[in-house]
């Protein structure tokens, strides 16, 4: 395929990833000057226009596509391009519009730290290849930007470094990225060795290798061509994989809790609405490629992460782990809606999840910031993120709470949020698909409607302790506590989130998604009849199930009658998140380690053992010679002198110059011979 | 152009260390001075040459294809019965050795500056510095085999005096072990040099001949020739042609090291000084990779293919074996040196795969590789050389109290482990990938065993945060207590002054990796074509 040359859009979706790189590069040589965000803040406003223009020149026409050779390696030709198609300019539009707003409330949240400078630095890198991943036109550069963004929250979560538990959390958080990453790499290995080549539009793209076949029984994987379909399936296995990580699904969900030791407003924009969901688009952008095995596998595991991470959300205290399972809950939705074939409405779900949830975490910023402040101000000590400790915030920051209230209405999905049609949508196919499915399949749809409605208990708990309950900290309770709504730096950010996340943006029609721009641009086809019935069902008994939650959630919180036991089984084993930490601790951490250690053992004793076996046989064997030598062959040489020397000191003996003695030695000589003579004659 | 670049290139630190010999031993600081002019005037010149070098340079098995060649009849024997003796000074590059080259010439530089504060007896030991700096570049030149032997074995006796001199505590064993481990390698590869002379015969001349290049056709060797491949020789009912291949194999591996003939490498690492710990990753592991390819492939293509797949597990098992010993380290400078096991070993599955993408991959790494170490174990150094300690667990918090070494550290770590943007990156993915593509291209490779080498991938990540975790971050701890944390003082310029082009260099490969392949690949297709063409 030629690529089309650089036009306009191209241009401008280069400029959109540029920019944040530039201020990156900016940022990182001015070193402990770039204090005041200024570089971050107008790059990223800068690629927010660019991004925009992008946006409004590619919806809807047309993919473009241009690519630039990079680098050849044998007679295979490696290209850095752009694709830009509608998946690719939304999210590209979705995640600088998220990020500009995180940018400009990080300069009074971040105000004062000593170390901001490498803050700015590090948004601004991750900025740079989040925008990149989602533009690229090859699954290498893809996997680049993918690892890159991952570095990124690795230096983000470990922004605060001398704290040992950021420093375990970023290191669990990249290796378990980097199992990810590894399925990733060997996805793609596969199909370039299958394919010969890595480029997504003609792999899957409108008249790529893998053509989606129209009304087939498998929605999938119709190229067997230089690839055997058993491998196909290992491959999309191992694309999944690389989501499970990136996107924190069930079981290597692990890291996403422990990653909110970053500074909040980190944890809003990289580990709730833009890097977590990377693994939903890249799942969206390879659909084609998974067969029916693998689809229902993406489906099991997306439903099983949202049922498991809303229950461990149930009893959590600390108001981000809170979040962050229930961002772990809502990427299982999404993940879930790719299992079941509806890629488009899991780009739905991300798209409005990506700014009720980053809204969701700047609330829970601006809570934290000020029970801090409380804490310092009053020498209390306590921790600034233990809901516990709060209680009747809504008195001291309204528009907080009126904030975090929306934001929560678009999560549990009530009408006239976003959160609302892109739920809806979700579940209504979701009943749809099973009804077409055979076997276990059918449970799937229950248990996602199950969730929502476990979604709207831990999030009203959260809001009944945190903004009505009562409190147990002093200042609080007796109306001394001089904390109040955080400043417009973070205000601003926190208003524009909340608008975003109303039903207008999406459709006009606030209680029915078929409208929605967003879905009939990317282009939903089910392959399935629809049950009208569902279109009513479904939204009246969540709708009438989260009421009756927040009615329940008000009584047991507000009122103070909670009425369950706190040291049943269920309840420890939702607070220490299923003992999943200390199993991998003890379990892979220990077997590997274990493994190490005994070849460490054989490496010293086994192979170092040979080696120093050998030489002590040479040294034997020398030692032998040596003996040898002196004993047998010196032996011999001392044993010759030593006849010499015995014989001549015997005949010395014998020249003695004494006449007489000659004469006698003759006349014995003589004797000797004459009788020798006669008894031979004889 | 002067047509004799390369000698010049080759003996140019044999006229810096006469010149040395000369300077009266008083005059400490001037042997460092002679030693740094001379490594940058080489690596000025090897950079030169890198740019002349032409694409188009095959090389491999044609004369013709080789760059900056000098060929002259070195010794000439009249041996009557036997024929006569024909060893030639030849020397050329192809784009097997110009990146290595310049490798060489790059890491002398650094090893120089890392020598900045050698005391004792400088003399010595500049001297045999540029010694053995002559003999690694005569390595990755030499054509003729009897001259690869001689600069192969010139290269030994340096090193063992440079680590049993200057070296750590135990430094007399580690001198010993590394030679007689070495010395096994090439005992043996005599042998088989003086097999194959007496199986090869210049097709000019008739006579028995030393040239490499005859080596690699069929054409010139003696039919019933011991090594002859229509003559099916065996001895110790082994083909005697595979049998040469694994000789002259395990000579070089020994080098590289592969599992499990490593257990020098580890040893001469801590003992050895750090200059010569750089010396020792940067370039005499890559001369174990070269000899693979330039000669055991070359000269055995049969044989290399028989015995891809052990190549391959080779591999696999020094990936994943290296990787889980490094693990477990407690001294900085062992962790490292584990890791060039485990980094050394996707070298050879990459040319086991004996595809373009492995063995690009596998060329790419070992450059990748000799810099990134050689940056590594200048970074343990540094620490060294302020507390002379290098316990992992003697050390915390060393971000706060060295920001700018804690910077260093932690590019160079990501950048060995592959993060994107560097070098090893590159290397690495190819290499994968090259071993997934055996199966379909020439079916020497099993899938399984590029996955389980990108297992290794995941493992390096593990040791390297692990330690990046314990070292740098959290509250600063050091077992030296406040006499240690006043000597701990942070990167000079000196020391910056030799990170930073490493470090640029590890992600100028990384982003434009082209600077690299051109020159590589031509030599790649072609070794490739000869292996597996066949």
């Amino acid at each position: 395929m030629t690529p089309d040359t650089p036009t306009y859009p191209i241009l401008a979706a280069f400029a959109t990833v540029l920019f944040p790189f530039i201020g990156f590069l900016l940022s990182a040589l001015a070193g402990k000057k770039a204090k005041s965000g200024f570089l971050a803040i107008i790059t990223i406003a800068l690629s927010v226009i660019t991004a925009g223009y992008t946006f409004a020149m590619v919806w809807g026409e047309a993919p473009i596509h241009a690519q630039w050779h990079w680098f050849t390696i044998g007679n295979e030709a490696f290209h850095l391009g752009i694709f830009l198609d509608n998946i690719a300019v939304l999210m590209l539009l979705v995640v600088a519009t998220v990020a500009l707003p995180v940018h400009i409330y990080s300069v009074a949240y971040m105000k004062g730290d000593p170390g901001i400078h490498r803050y700015w630095t590090y948004l601004s890198l991750f900025c740079a290849a989040m925008l990149g991943l989602v533009i690229a036109d090859n699954l290498l550069l893809t996997y680049i930007c993918w690892e890159i963004v991952g570095f990124a929250s690795y230096l983000l979560i470990g922004f605060w470094f001398t704290k040992d538990a950021a420093a375990q959390a970023n290191k669990r958080a990249f290796i378990i990225n980097r199992i990810g990453d590894i399925g990733f790499l060997i996805g793609f290995a596969l199909l370039y060795s299958g394919f010969g080549t890595l480029d997504i539009n003609a792999l899957f793209g409108m008249e790529g290798l893998f053509v989606v076949p129209a009304a087939t029984d498998a929605p999938a994987s119709a190229a067997q061509g230089g690839l055997p379909a058993g491998w196909i399936t290992v491959a999309g296995l191992a694309f999944f994989l690389g989501a499970m990580a990136k996107s924190a699904q069930f079981p290597l969900h692990v890291w996403l809790p422990a990653a909110m030791e970053g500074p909040t407003s980190v944890s809003s924009l990289i580990h709730a609405a833009t890097m977590v969901a990377a693994g939903v688009f890249l799942l969206a952008r390879i659909f084609p490629l998974f067969d029916g095995t693998v689809l229902l596998i993406i489906a099991a595991t997306g439903t099983i992460t949202a049922l498991v991470a809303a229950y461990f959300a149930l009893t959590q205290f600390d108001i981000k782990k809170i979040l962050a399972f229930s961002t772990v809950s809502q990427l299982g939705f999404m993940v879930a809606a790719i299992g079941i074939g509806m890629y488009p409405i899991a780009l739905f779900h991300l798209v409005t999840h990506a700014f009720f949830k980053c809204l969701l975490f700047l609330c829970a910023g601006a809570i934290i910031h000020e029970m801090q402040h409380l804490s310092d101000r009053h020498q209390l000590g306590i921790d600034p993120q233990d809901i516990r400790q709060m209680g009747r915030l809504r008195r001291y920051m309204p528009v907080t709470f009126a904030t975090m209230l929306i934001a929560s209405l678009a999560l549990v999905g009530f009408p006239l949020t976003s959160g609302y049609l892109s739920k809806d949508a979700l579940l209504i196919h979701a009943f749809e698909w099973a009804a077409w499915q055979q076997g276990v399949a059918h449970i799937i749809p229950y248990v996602l409607t199950f969730v929502s409605i476990l979604t709207s208990f831990y999030i009203f708990r959260l809001l009944a302790k945190v903004f009505f309950g009562p409190t147990v900290t002093a200042p609080l309770a007796n109306g001394q506590a001089g904390i109040h709504d955080p400043s417009f730096w973070m205000l601003g950010p926190m208003l524009f989130l909340a608008a975003c996340s109303f039903f207008p943006l999406f459709t006009l029609q606030p209680l029915h998604y078929a409208h929605a721009w967003l879905l009939e641009g990317i282009g939903v086809s089910t392959p399935w009849a629809p049950i009208p019935l569902l279109h009513v069902a479904v939204p009246a008994v969540t709708t009438a199930a989260t009421l009756a939650i927040a009615a329940l959630a008000w009584h047991w919180y507000v009122k103070g009658k909670y009425a369950l036991k706190t040291d049943g089984l269920l309840y420890r084993f939702s607070l220490h998140q299923g003992y999943l930490d200390s199993f991998y601790d003890r379990v892979v951490v220990g077997a590997v380690l274990g493994l190490a250690n005994i070849l460490r053992w054989l490496d010293k004793h086994l192979v170092d053992g040979i080696v120093h076996g050998l030489a002590a046989i040479g040294r034997g064997l020398a030692s032998i010679a040596g003996w040898i030598d002196r004993q047998v062959v010196d032996g011999l040489v001392r044993l010759v002198g030593k006849l010499a020397w015995g014989l001549g000191s015997m005949l010395r003996h014998t020249q003695a110059g004494r006449l007489q003695g000659y004469l006698s030695s003759l006349f014995l000589i003589i004797l000797v011979i004459l009788l020798y003579h006669f008894i031979v004659q004889a | 152009m002067n047509p004799h670049l390369l000698t010049i290139l080759i003996f140019l630190p044999l006229l810096a260390a006469a010149v040395m010999l000369t300077v009266p031993a008083r005059r400490q600081s001037a042997y460092r001075y002679i030693a740094l002019v001379t490594g940058l005037f080489q690596l000025v010149l090897s950079g030169g040459m890198y740019y002349l070098f032409h694409p188009k340079g095959a090389g491999i098995s044609q004369e013709r294809l080789y760059q900056f060649v000098d060929h002259i009849p070195w010794i000439r024997l009249d041996m009557g019965g036997l024929g006569r003796l024909e060893i030639d000074y030849f020397v050329g590059v192809d784009g097997l050795s110009m990146p290595l080259l310049f490798l060489s010439a790059l890491v002398m530089v650094i090893a120089i500056g890392a020598s900045w504060n050698v005391q004792k007896s400088a003399k010595g030991y500049f001297v045999l510095l540029m010694t053995l700096d002559m003999a690694v570049m005569g390595v990755f030149s030499a054509l003729d085999f009897f001259l690869f032997y001689v600069f192969y074995e010139l290269m030994l006796l340096p090193l063992y005096f440079l680590i049993g001199i200057w070296g750590g505590v135990r430094r007399e064993y580690a001198a010993i072990k590394f030679f007689l481990y070495t010395l096994f390698g090439s005992v043996f590869m005599l042998l088989v040099i003086v097999g194959l002379y007496f199986s090869v015969t210049n097709p000019d001349t008739g006579a028995h001949t030393f040239n490499m290049l005859y080596m690699m056709d069929p054409a010139n060797y003696v039919s019933g020739s011991f090594f002859s491949a229509l003559a099916n020789q065996e001895l110790f009912s082994i083909p005697a042609r595979l049998l040469g291949f694994i000789v002259l194999f395990i000579a070089f591996a020994i080098k590289v090291p592969i599992v499990p003939l490593h257990t020098w490498l580890p040893d001469a690492h801590v003992e050895a000084p750090t200059p010569i710990s750089i010396i020792l990753a940067g370039i005499l592991l890559k001369v174990g990779g070269y000899g693979i390819l330039r000669i055991c492939f070359s000269i055995f293509p049969d044989a290399a293919v028989q015995s891809a797949w052990w190549l391959g597990l080779i591999g696999v098992v020094s990936i994943i074996y290296g990787a889980l010993v490094a693990l477990t380290q407690h001294d900085l400078k062992r962790m490292i040196a584990y890791s060039s096991v485990s980094h050394m070993g996707f070298v050879i599955l990459g040319m086991a795969s004996l595809t373009t993408e492995g063995t690009a991959g596998a060329m790419f790494q070992m450059i990748s590789h000799g810099f990134l170490s050689a940056a590594l174990f200048f970074l343990v150094g540094m620490l060294y050389d302020r507390v002379h300690d290098r316990g992992i667990y003697h050390f915390r918090g060393l971000a706060t109290l060295m920001p700018r070494y804690t910077v260093f550290v932690a590019l160079a770590f990501f950048a060995s482990l592959g993060l994107p943007g560097f070098s090893a990156f590159i290397g690495e993915v190819f290499v994968i990938i090259g071993t997934f593509n055996a199966e379909s291209v020439n079916g020497l490779l099993p899938r399984w065993m590029a996955i389980a080498g990108s297992v290794g991938i995941l493992l390096s990540a593990a040791y390297f945060l692990w330690t990046l975790q314990r070292m740098f971050f959290g509250q600063p701890y050091l077992k030296g207590g406040g006499a240690w944390s006043k000597a701990l003082t942070d990167a000079s310029p000196r020391e910056t002054a030799i990170m930073v082009p490493m470090l640029v260099l590890a992600l100028v490969l990384g982003v434009y990796p082209a600077l690299a392949f051109d020159k590589i690949n031509a030599s790649v297709l072609a070794l490739v074509e000869l292996v597996v063409g066949n």
